[in-house]
C-alpha cells in the first residue's frame, strides 16, 4: 500500500538490537515528508492570494478626493462689473474715495452671505463723478464699456419728475451695456432720497444731496442695490434658497394648470385656457427663453375635494382654512394631476392648481398667521407648484339646487393668473411686490411688461448654475458614499466615466463662470448634473449590486475548508515529529560521543 | 413648506398690457354663460345588462370619451383624459387596443355571434394590438416606448411585451394593416384592482359618480368574467372633419351569478328558474344618478333573440288565454317576467338576416335620479324560461395531444354548432359552396413549431392542404428572437361536419435565467384567433336619432366580423433544479477534498513505524472496545489476531475514555446552551 523510506530498514538493520526505538534514534531524521508536507502547504498559501485575485468584484476606481473636494465647495464665482455715476454734484467728490467707500460697503454686506453665484472675488467697480463743470472718472483695467462722461447731462432730463418708465428707457439709451450694472445718482429733485431699480441693468436714486452725512447714505444705497438687487436679485435671506431652482437638467419646465370642481354635483366650472395661453403666458414664456424651456399644458378635474378640514367664520362671513392646515391641503388621493407623458426625461413640471370649492364650504378662504384674510387666497410649495383658491361669484347665495355649467370670466382669469404669475416668480426666488426694503431705505422695483427684468434675468441663470452644480455635488457624493459603504458592490467601467465627465463638465462650468460666461456656464453645469444623475441612476447600480461574501464562502468552503486542514495539520505533525526524532538523534549522537 | 403670497404683484403691468389683446378676442362667450360642452370634448356612459340562459347576468359598462382635433395640438382638456391624449400624440398611435381580462368567454352558454360578444369577449391576461402612424422603420421602437408607458400608466407588466420574441406583425388575418400593426398578449398576466384604478381615473367621474360608482371592487372581482378593455382610435383633421380627433372606449364587462332575490315565494320544485336579480343585489349598489359631466347616461336591458323567440313561443301557446300584452306594451310586465322600472326606449331588432326571432333592448335614462332617490333595475322571472344565446358558426377548440418532456401537438379542431347541419352555407364562390375561415395563432419561440407537420382533416379524412387552405403565410419563430406566426385563410366545403388542423412541435430548451417564477407552472401558449369574415355581426335597429348618439348601440350597429378567441395552451417544459450549480460545486469540491486529503496522507505515511507501534501497543492490555477494534480488524484483513502479551492497567485507559467523552459531551451542551 505504500512504499517505505529505504533509509530506515537500513539503518534498523545496522543498529544494534538493543535500542528502543521510542526513546533513541541511531539515524539522521529524514527530512523528505517534512519538505513535501511544508511544499504543498506554501503553494496552497501562495495560491491563496490568486484564488483571491481572481474572484476579486470588479469595482471602477472613482475619484473620491476630487468628489470629496467638489462636494465641500461646490460654488461658482462670476465676475461683477458695476459704475457708479454721480450727476450734478456741487462739492466734487473725489471719485476715488467714492470708490473705496463703495467697495468697503459692497464688501460688508457680501462678507455675511456666502451665496453661490456672488461675487466675491472678481469684482470691478468704476465711479464718475459728472458734473457740468468737469467730469473725472476711475477705470478700472478695461475701460471700453464704462459711462462716457456727459452722456447723461447731454441729454438733458429732469429726474426729479415721477415718469419712471421713461427715466429707465432713457438710461437704457445711455448705458444699456451688456454684464455691467449701473447706479446712476443724481443730485436735485425734491427732498428725500427715492431709489428706483429699473427694468434693464441699472437702478438710480434721486435727491438733493448736500451735506457729507447725506453722502455716505448715498454710498451704502448703491452698495446695497449693487449686492442685493443686482447679484442677489432681491430676495430676503430664508425664503426660497437657491438650491431650489425649478429647472429640469435638460432646461425643460412643464407648467401644468388645473382646475379642480371639488363637487361637480354644485357647480361645474370650465375655463378658456387656449386663450390665457396665447396672451397671457406665451410672452412670459419668450421672455423666460434663455433660462428654460417652457411648454404648457392645462386640463379640468372634477370630483377633487381638498383633505383638510374647514370651519365657519362669521367675522369674516367665509369658511376659513388656516396656514397649519397648507400641508393637508392638497390631497393626493383624490388629485390626479398626474406627471406629463409627453415631458418625459429630466423635464421639471411645476402644478399650479385652482380649487374651486363645493358649496358646503363656499366662500373658502386663507386665514394668515396675522389674524387677516390672504388677499391672494392662495399659497405655494417650492418645487411642486402653487394652489390658488377661486370662490365662484355670489356662492353664497346659491339658490339653484341641479348643478350648473359656467365658464370663468375673463376678469377671474386674470386675477387668478395675476396670482400665478407671482407665484412662479417666488418658486424661481424672486419677489413677488413691487417694494424692497433694504436696510438703507426702501427701493421701487420697476415691473417689467414681461414678468421678468433683465437683471433677475441675469440672476435667475447665475442661480441656475449654481442649483446644478449643487446638485450634481451632493448626487456624486451620495453615489461615492454609497460606494464606499459597500465594499463587495460591482462597478462598471461606465459609473467610472460618467462621474469622470460629470466632475469635468463641473469644473468647465467653474471655469466658464469665473469668465463671466454665465450661458455656457449654465450648460455645462447641467451636463455636470445630468452626467452625475446618470451615473447614480445606472441599471448595473440597481440590479445585482452585491455578491456577498456569505455567498463566495458558501462555493469554497466546500473545498478549501477540508483540504487546508488536512495540509495544515499534516505540516505540524511532521514538524513535530521531526523536531522529536532530531533530538533523539542528537541526544544518541552524545551519548555515543560520551561513550567513544 | 408652504409660503404665502402678497398680492401686489408687479405683474399687474403685465396684465393690464395684455388686457386690450384680450379684449380683442372676446368676441364669444360672456362671462359666466353655460359652456358648450368642454371645448367640444365629449363624455357619455352607457350600461348594458342582459340575461344570459345559465342563470348569469352580463354588465357591459361603456365609457366614451371624444376629443375633436384643436389647434392647441392636445395640450389644454377639460373632459377627455391629458395621459391618453399625450399618449397618442407622443406615439403617434393610429388605434389601439388594450384589454385585461380574468376568466373565460364561454362561447356555447354565452353566444358568440352577436356584436357584444365578438367585441367583447378577449383573451385571458392582457391583449395589446396598436396601429402607428410612422414610417415602417420606426414602427417596433414606437411599440416597445408605448408598451413601456402603458405599463407604467396602468400598474401592469405591458412592458414585457416590448421584447420582440413577445409581439408579432400580423398580415392577413387580424385586421388590414400596411405593416404598422403590432400584436402581443400576455396570457399569465393577473389582472385585479390595481388595474382597474388608473383605468377610472381616466374617466373624468372616476367611480365617485355616474354609473361607475356601481363598480364595487369585491362584486365585480366575485364575477365568472371581467375584462377591461381600453380603445383608442385618432385621425388626423382634414381627411374626415365629422370623426376628426381623439375617440377613446373604455368598456368594463363583467359576468355575474346573481344570488337568488325573491321576496316570500319559493320555487322550490322548478329548479330551473332563473333567478331573479336587481342592480342592487348583483352589484350591492344603486346608480346615484348620472356622472354630472356626462352628455347622456343610460342603462339598457337586453333580452336576447333566443330569449324573445322562446318568450314569443309562450305567448303562442298561452295566446287564447291572455290577450296579446306582448306587442302592445313590449311586454315588460308580460306573464314571464317583470321589470321593476318603466323603460323610457324600447329598441326592437329589425331585418335579421338570421331568420327566426330578433332582441329586444329595453333604454332607461338615469337622467332623473339622484342620491335621494337612486336608479334600481331589477327583473323578476315569474315562470322558467330556456333558451340558448346565437353562437358563431363554428365552435373552435385547441388542445395539445402528445405526451412527454420533448415533443407534441397543437391541435385546433371547428366543430358546427347548435342546430345547423353541417357548416353554415352562406358562402358561395364559383358555384362551390364555402366556408371561409381565417385563424391567427402566435407561439412562442420556445415551441418549435414545425410547419411542414401541418395536417388538415375534415369530416375525419385526412386532407391535402391545397384543398382546404385559401391562403397561408407562415413565419418560423427565431431562437430568442421571435415568435413563430401562422395566419391560414380556410375554405371549408360546406356541410362537412368537422375540420381540424394538427401542428407537431419540439420543446425547446431555456437558459436558467430565462424562466420565469414557478417555472414548474408550464408555459402558457396564447390563445388562437379565429374569426368568420364571411359573417358579420352586426344588429340593425330602426332608423332613431337616439341610437347614433348611444355608444353601445351605434356600435351593435357597426358591421363586425364574427370572432373567437381559442383556449389558452399550457404546456410543462423540463423545469431545470434551480440549485444545480452549487450542488454541483459541492460535491466536486468535496471529492476533490477527499482526494487530496487521502492523497496527502498516503505520501506522509510509515508504514513499518506503525506497525512497530501498533505492535507494542498491542502487547499492552487494551480496553475491550480496542480489544473488539482490533479482532475486527484482523479479521478483516485476513489475518490470525495477535494476542496481547503485557498488560497495563485496564482501568487506566477507560478513565481517559470516559473522559474524552466527558469532555465531548459537555462541549455539545455549552454549545447547546448558549448558541443552540
Amino acid at each position: 500500500m505504500s512504499e517505505i523510506s529505504p533509509e530506515v530498514p537500513d539503518n534498523r538493520q545496522d543498529a544494534p538490537s538493543h535500542v528502543d526505538p521510542n526513546s533513541t534514534r541511531i539515524t539522521k531524521p529524514g527530512v523528505k515528508r517534512l519538505v513535501l508536507t511544508l511544499s504543498v502547504l506554501f503553494s496552497l498559501v501562495l495560491g491563496f492570494p490568486f484564488l483571491w485575485k481572481s474572484v476579486e468584484i470588479y469595482r471602477s476606481s472613482l475619484p473620491f478626493g476630487e468628489i470629496s473636494e467638489m462636494e465641500s465647495n461646490p460654488s461658482l464665482s462670476f465676475p461683477c462689473r458695476f459704475q457708479a455715476v454721480f450727476i450734478n454734484f456741487n462739492s466734487n467728490p473725489s471719485p476715488n474715495h467714492l470708490q473705496l467707500s463703495i467697495l468697503d460697503k459692497i464688501t460688508e454686506l457680501t462678507s455675511n452671505s456666502s451665496q453661490c453665484g456672488a461675487c466675491a472675488n472678481d469684482l470691478a467697480l468704476s465711479v464718475t463723478v459728472d458734473s457740468i463743470s468737469s467730469c473725472t472718472q476711475t477705470h478700472p483695467t478695461d475701460n471700453s464699456n464704462y459711462y462716457r462722461c456727459g452722456a447723461i447731462s447731454a441729454v438733458d432730463f429732469d429726474f426729479s419728475n415721477d415718469d419712471d418708465d421713461g427715466v429707465d428707457e432713457l438710461l437704457e439709451s445711455v448705458l444699456g451695456v451688456k454684464n455691467v450694472y449701473s447706479v446712476v445718482v443724481v443730485n436735485g429733485g425734491g427732498e428725500g432720497i427715492r431709489a428706483v431699480v429699473g427694468k434693464y441693468r441699472h437702478a438710480w436714486i434721486v435727491g438733493s444731496v448736500e451735506e457729507e452725512e447725506e453722502e455716505s447714505v448715498l454710498v451704502s444705497r448703491v452698495a446695497e442695490i449693487f449686492v442685493k438687487m443686482f447679484v442677489n436679485g432681491g430676495t430676503e435671506n430664508g425664503l426660497i434658497h437657491g438650491e431650489f431652482m425649478p429647472v429640469g437638467a435638460d432646461r425643460r419646465i412643464v407648467l401644468s394648470f388645473n382646475l379642480l370642481n371639488a363637487e361637480p354635483n354644485d357647480w361645474v366650472y370650465d375655463w378658456d385656457f387656449q386663450r390665457v395661453d396665447e396672451t397671457l403666458l406665451a410672452p412670459i414664456i419668450k421672455v423666460l427663453g434663455p433660462i428654460a424651456n417652457i411648454s404648457v399644458e392645462s386640463q379640468v378635474l372634477y370630483h377633487t375635494p381638498k383633505s383638510s378640514f374647514s370651519y365657519w367664520d362669521e367675522k369674516w362671513k367665509s369658511y376659513i382654512f388656516s396656514t397649519k392646515d397648507l400641508p393637508f391641503f392638497v390631497n393626493s388621493n383624490e388629485w390626479h394631476l398626474d406627471t406629463s407623458i409627453a415631458a418625459g426625461g429630466r423635464s421639471k413640471i411645476l402644478q399650479f392648481v385652482v380649487y374651486v370649492p363645493s358649496a358646503k364650504e363656499c366662500p373658502l378662504s386663507l386665514l394668515l398667521p396675522t389674524g387677516e384674510i390672504s388677499k391672494t387666497n392662495g399659497f405655494i410649495s417650492p418645487m411642486w407648484g402653487g394652489v390658488v383658491v377661486w370662490n365662484p361669484p355670489g356662492c353664497l347665495n346659491s339658490e339653484t339646487n341641479h348643478p350648473s355649467r359656467h365658464t370663468m370670466s375673463r376678469e377671474d382669469l386674470q386675477a387668478v393668473f395675476e396670482v400665478f404669475m407671482g407665484q412662479f416668480r417666488q418658486l424661481f426666488g424672486l419677489k413677488s411686490n413691487n417694494l424692497y426694503i433694504g436696510a438703507s431705505g426702501t427701493y421701487h422695483l420697476l415691473p417689467s411688461g414681461k414678468g421678468f427684468t433683465e437683471w433677475e434675468l441675469d440672476v435667475l441663470s447665475r442661480q441656475f448654475a449654481c442649483f446644478n452644480l449643487h446638485s450634481c455635488a451632493t448626487t456624486l457624493g451620495s453615489l461615492s458614499r454609497l460606494v464606499q459603504s459597500l465594499p463587495r458592490m460591482i462597478i462598471m467601467d461606465e459609473i467610472g466615466k460618467l462621474v469622470q465627465f460629470s466632475l469635468e463638465a463641473a469644473k468647465l462650468a467653474q471655469s466658464n463662470a469665473s469668465l463671466g460666461d454665465n450661458e455656457s456656464s449654465a450648460v455645462s453645469s447641467g451636463q455636470a448634473r445630468s452626467l452625475a444623475e446618470d451615473a447614480f441612476f445606472h441599471p448595473s447600480i440597481m440590479s445585482i449590486s452585491y455578491y456577498s461574501f456569505e455567498h463566495c464562502f458558501a462555493i469554497y468552503s466546500p473545498f478549501f475548508l477540508p483540504v487546508s486542514m488536512h495540509v495544515l495539520l499534516a505540516a505540524l505533525r511532521e514538524w513535530k515529529r521531526y523536531k522529536q526524532e532530531k533530538a533523539k538523534y542528537t541526544a544518541w549522537k552524545a551519548k555515543v560521543k560520551v561513550e567513544s | 413648506m408652504a409660503i404665502l403670497l402678497s398680492r401686489r404683484s408687479n405683474l399687474l403691468a403685465v396684465v393690464v398690457l395684455l388686457l386690450c389683446q384680450l379684449f380683442l378676442y372676446a368676441t364669444v362667450s360672456s362671462s359666466g354663460s353655460v359652456l358648450k360642452q368642454g371645448g367640444g370634448e365629449e363624455f357619455s356612459e352607457e350600461l348594458l345588462l342582459k340575461p344570459f340562459p345559465d342563470r348569469k347576468v352580463l354588465a357591459h359598462f361603456h365609457f366614451q370619451s371624444r376629443a375633436p382635433h384643436s389647434s392647441s395640438h392636445g395640450r389644454h382638456h377639460h373632459l377627455f383624459p391629458k395621459a391618453i391624449a399625450q399618449l397618442v400624440k407622443k406615439f403617434r398611435v393610429k388605434e389601439m387596443e388594450l384589454s385585461f381580462t380574468q376568466g373565460r368567454w364561454r362561447y356555447e352558454q354565452w353566444g358568440g355571434f352577436d356584436p357584444l360578444s365578438s367585441n367583447n369577449a378577449k383573451p385571458p391576461g392582457v391583449e395589446l394590438w396598436a396601429v402607428f402612424d410612422v414610417p415602417q422603420s420606426l414602427v417596433d421602437v414606437y411599440w416597445r416606448n408605448l408598451t413601456h408607458t402603458l405599463s407604467g400608466l396602468f400598474c401592469a407588466s405591458i412592458n414585457f411585451l416590448e421584447s420582440s420574441t413577445t409581439y408579432s406583425a400580423p398580415e392577413l388575418t387580424f385586421k388590414p394593416s400596411f405593416g404598422n400593426l403590432r400584436y402581443g398578449t400576455l396570457p399569465r398576466e393577473a389582472v385585479c384592482t390595481e388595474n382597474l384604478t388608473p383605468w377610472l381615473k381616466l374617466l373624468p367621474c372616476r367611480d365617485k359618480a355616474g354609473l361607475s360608482a356601481l363598480m364595487d371592487r369585491p362584486s365585480i372581482y366575485r364575477g365568472f368574467y371581467h375584462s377591461q378593455r381600453l380603445r383608442l382610435t385618432s385621425s388626423e383633421s382634414g381627411s374626415d372633419e365629422v370623426d376628426s380627433g381623439i375617440g377613446l372606449d373604455q368598456t368594463l364587462t363583467v359576468v355575474l351569478q346573481p344570488s337568488s332575490w325573491r321576496t316570500g315565494k319559493t320555487y322550490s320544485v322548478e329548479t330551473n328558474i332563473q333567478p331573479s336579480w336587481s342592480i342592487s343585489s348583483i352589484f350591492g349598489r344603486n346608480i346615484p344618478g348620472k356622472c354630472v359631466i356626462a352628455k347622456s347616461s343610460n342603462v339598457y336591458l337586453q333580452l336576447d333573440n333566443g330569449l324573445v323567440g322562446e318568450l314569443k313561443n309562450l305567448e303562442r301557446e298561452n295566446a287564447k288565454y291572455v290577450a296579446n300584452t306582448f306587442e302592445s306594451e313590449g311586454f315588460q310586465s308580460n306573464h314571464a317576467f317583470k321589470i321593476s322600472v318603466t323603460p323610457d326606449k324600447v329598441f326592437e331588432e329589425v331585418d335579421n338576416l338570421h331568420g327566426k326571432s330578433t332582441s329586444v333592448i329595453y333604454g332607461f335614462s338615469v337622467e332623473k335620479y339622484s342620491d335621494s332617490q337612486p336608479f334600481d333595475l331589477g327583473l323578476t322571472w315569474k315562470i322558467p324560461v330556456v333558451w340558448s344565446c346565437q353562437q358563431a358558426p363554428l365552435h373552435a377548440s385547441r388542445f395539445l395531444m402528445g405526451s412527454g418532456n420533448e415533443r407534441g401537438a397543437i391541435a385546433i379542431s371547428l366543430e358546427p354548432t347548435e342546430s345547423s347541419e353541417g357548416l353554415p352555407t352562406s358562402h358561395i364562390i364559383d358555384g362551390r359552396c364555402e366556408l371561409r375561415v381565417d385563424i391567427f395563432q402566435v407561439v412562442p419561440w420556445y415551441i418549435k413549431v414545425y410547419f411542414h407537420t401541418l395536417q388538415v382533416f375534415v369530416d375525419k379524412q385526412p386532407r391535402a392542404m391545397a384543398d382546404v387552405v385559401d391562403k397561408i403565410r407562415v413565419s418560423p419563430s427565431k431562437d430568442k428572437v421571435s415568435p413563430g406566426v401562422m395566419e391560414m385563410i380556410l375554405k371549408l366545403p360546406c356541410g362537412s361536419k368537422s375540420a381540424a388542423f394538427s401542428l407537431e412541435f419540439d420543446k425547446g430548451f431555456l437558459h436558467i435565467d430565462e424562466y420565469p417564477p414557478d417555472a414548474n407552472q408550464g408555459f402558457d401558449i396564447p390563445s388562437a384567433l379565429i374569426s368568420f369574415p364571411s359573417f358579420n355581426a352586426r344588429m340593425n335597429f330602426s332608423e332613431d336619432e337616439f341610437l347614433n348618439n348611444s355608444p353601445i348601440l351605434s356600435k351593435f350597429q357597426e358591421t363586425s366580423p364574427v370572432l373567437s378567441y381559442t383556449e389558452v395552451l399550457l404546456i410543462p417544459l423540463t423545469t431545470p433544479d434551480f440549485s444545480m450549480p452549487y450542488n454541483v460545486i459541492t460535491i466536486t469540491c468535496t471529492v476533490f477534498a477527499l482526494y487530496f486529503g487521502s492523497l496527502l496522507n498516503v505520501l506522509r505515511r510509515r508504514v513499518d513505524e506503525e506497525e512497530r507501534i501498533l505492535r507494542s501497543r498491542a502487547g499492552h492490555k487494551a480496553g475491550w472496545i480496542s480489544q473488539l477494534l482490533s479482532r475486527l480488524s484482523a479479521k478483516l484483513r485476513g489475518r490470525p489476531q495477535e494476542q496481547p502479551t503485557s498488560s497495563l492497567p485496564h482501568s487506566f485507559i477507560s478513565f481517559r475514555l470516559v473522559l474524552k467523552i466527558l469532555l465531548v459531551a459537555s462541549i455539545a451542551v455549552t454549545w447547546q446552551y448558549y448558541f443552540g
